[in-house]
């Protein structure tokens, strides 16, 4: 028995069951020359090979956009040029020069920075082994023909293999390759089957038909377990599968609590893509759309528009309430394009609304964006960091300017916008209060303020152990801003990992804390703990 | 030779799918099409130049068509690029 602990889970769940070893057969290209005479007879060869690649994804193209999308490429000119001017040019037989053409169109797109269409190098050399396998004559396994529970590992899969993965049967999938935003880990998301991926080695690891059992949701796999480890997972795979079913159930009640209090559940986000993934939660709103992400993944500061288009997309698909936090950058998230001052304690230097207040002109392109987007939902503007009152009224002053220029522009935006601040320096704590007659509502950042309440670096795992939001002072600190803000008749809601937290529930519910946000894994398991 | 400016309004940009749609329609057109995206030219009739030139959303490119049916082609294509090839 050998448990491994990995870090890369791709779809949660729980599984045991035999291994089955997908492996691909041999698709080395033969490194023969040719001569000027077989040029013609390798071009044939190749044309052959791609007119059959074409007919197989021509009967899985209709009604899959992932292999319409391939049988466009496996026909797209630029492949057949490169293969062919190897083929008359260099002396390559038509493996090989299938073989150099899809490296080098596959290298383009694994170069690009964009997490996305890295990925998209994957369904390059797909098809590079469609056309390998017809051009050496050899099949490829088919996941297809599995008939019994197993676990698949592999290297990777593509969507040629995942095409025919069916549910019943396969109860599990590990992959050595592969990152959480590859095509196996959507697939494995959408028909809910536990997979990791990423787990270097494996496959030397995993004789045939060697049992293993996995809790994906926590990283863990265990090779060989013994007669009672296996009992223990099938047990504890029962008990997932019902409890899931138990939440999902819950999903159509509203989080009202037992004393009749309606509470919102939100969900914390960070593109658009999460906000539907956190829809069918039944969520009552986005407590924190992350705007940095939109810089992060960016090669450029994004322009007013670029930032409205994701907006307006996020505010018509959550109607009821949008939060949007303005920049949050510096500390520990950096900028590619933007260098930034070394710091000696970045936590407390040069990040959030300060940036924003001293690169007004970069600010006014968000809170025009963050505007515009208003007119199509309830939109509402969060400020990061705050310390005083006088960054509060500068960010606001700045909205109010926007709001004039946009007014003499003739733009449409939610006149009534509310502008609200993070809760999470512990100057914004002792001045709750003051901040609660001018901020239309808080939200409690608690990572941050307990890191600054408790001067305790929660990236320190020296002192992992002293970090905690539990501690009487970040509970009181706590209580403290909720009274503040209920005293002036705004909303309190929390945002940080606290809000996710369901043994934090309780007291949160107790000191009156008026809105949940979390990711959307915790949603489920903090209604449930509303609800009793 | 007849050029016109688009701006792609697809969420993630000109990725496999939308390249897809947009290559195929361009294979029907017989005018040479080709996409101008900063420095790069892009081949509208093949996807794998499309994809390769990692257009975002919210980009703006110059749709270039140069041969017979050079103003119908450029019709259909900036129409369907702002249509949101189907996505």
């Amino acid at each position: 028995m050998e448990q491994i602990h990995v870090d890369k889970t791709a779809s949660r769940g729980i599984a045991a069951a035999l291994v089955y070893r997908y492996l691909e057969p041999d698709l080395m290209p033969d490194t023969q020359r040719i001569t000027k005479e077989q040029v013609s007879e390798e071009k044939k060869k190749f044309d052959s090979a791609r007119s059959a690649v074409i007919r197989e994804l021509e009967e899985l193209a209709a009604g899959n956009e992932i292999f319409a999308a391939h049988l466009e490429i496996a026909g797209d000119f630029t492949l057949q040029d490169a293969v062919e001017n190897k083929i008359a040019e260099e002396g390559k037989n038509a493996q090989m020069a299938l073989q150099e053409s899809i490296d080098e169109i596959a290298a383009i797109f694994e170069a690009m920075d964009d997490a996305y269409m890295k990925e998209r190098g994957a369904d390059i050399k797909d098809i590079g082994k469609r056309l390998m396998a017809k051009l050496k004559g050899v099949k490829r396994p088919d996941l297809g023909d599995i008939r019994s529970e197993v676990i698949v590992t592999a290297k990777d899969l593509y969507p040629s293999d995942t095409v025919k993965l069916n549910p019943a049967f396969v109860k599990g999938i590990i992959t050595e390759e592969g990152g959480i935003t590859s095509h196996v880990s959507i697939i494995a998301k959408s028909m809910n089957i536990p997979t990791l991926v990423g787990v270097k080695g494996i496959l030397a690891k995993l004789k045939e038909d060697c049992m293993v059992c996995m809790d994906a949701g926590q990283g863990i796999i265990v090779i060989d377990p013994d007669e009672k480890v296996r009992r223990e997972y099938k047990e504890k795979e029962e008990a997932y599968d019902q409890e899931r079913a138990r939440l999902v159930s819950l999903r159509n009640r509203p989080a009202v609590t037992k004393e009749g209090k309606r509470i919102s559940l939100c969900a914390n986000v960070g593109n658009v893509e999460d906000i539907r993934n956190a829809l069918p939660m039944n969520i009552d709103g986005v407590g924190l759309f992350r705007s940095e992400f939109l810089y992060m993944e960016n090669d450029h500061f994004p322009t007013e528009e670029e930032q409205y288009q994701v907006y307006k997309e996020a505010a018509q698909l959550i109607p009821d309430e949008l939060t949007i936090r303005t920049l949050d950058i510096g500390g520990d998230k950096e900028l590619s394009y933007f260098e930034f001052e070394k710091e000696e304690n970045p936590f407390l230097g040069w990040r959030a609304i300060r940036i924003s207040l001293d690169m007004k002109e970069m600010f006014k392109e968000q809170i025009r964006a963050i505007l515009r987007a208003s007119a199509f939902g309830h939109v509402r503007i969060m400020f990061p960091m705050i310390i005083s009152l006088e960054e509060l009224r500068a960010a606001k002053e700045i909205v109010e300017e926007c709001k004039q220029e946009m007014d003499t522009e003739g733009v449409e935006y939610d006149r009534n916008i509310e502008c609200g601040m993070m809760m999470e320096t512990p100057a914004s704590v002792l001045l709750a209060e003051e901040f609660a007659k001018e901020a239309d509502f808080f939200s409690i950042g608690t990572n941050d303020l307990t890191q600054y309440l408790l001067a305790v670096d929660r990236g320190n795992k020296k002192i992992a152990d002293r970090y905690s939001y539990f501690h009487p002072a970040v509970v009181r600190a706590i209580g403290q801003i909720i009274k503040a803000g209920h005293k002036e008749g705004i909303k309190v809601g929390m945002c940080g990992e606290m809000a996710g937290d369901s043994s934090a529930v309780p007291i949160l519910l107790e000191l009156g804390l008026d809105e949940f946000s979390m990711s959307a894994g915790s949603i489920d398991y903090v209604r449930e703990q509303i609800l009793n | 030779m007849v050029t016109q400016k688009v701006t792609v309004i697809n969420p993630s940009g000109l990725h496999a799918r939308p390249a897809a749609v947009l290559a195929k329609a361009a294979g029907k057109c017989k005018s040479n099409a080709v996409i101008l995206y900063g420095d790069k030219k892009i081949q509208i009739k093949s996807i794998l130049s499309i994809m390769g030139a990692g257009v975002k959303k919210g980009a703006e490119v110059e749709i270039q068509c140069d041969g017979e049916t050079e103003k119908e082609d450029l019709k259909m294509l900036v129409e369907l690029i702002e249509s949101g090839l189907g996505e």
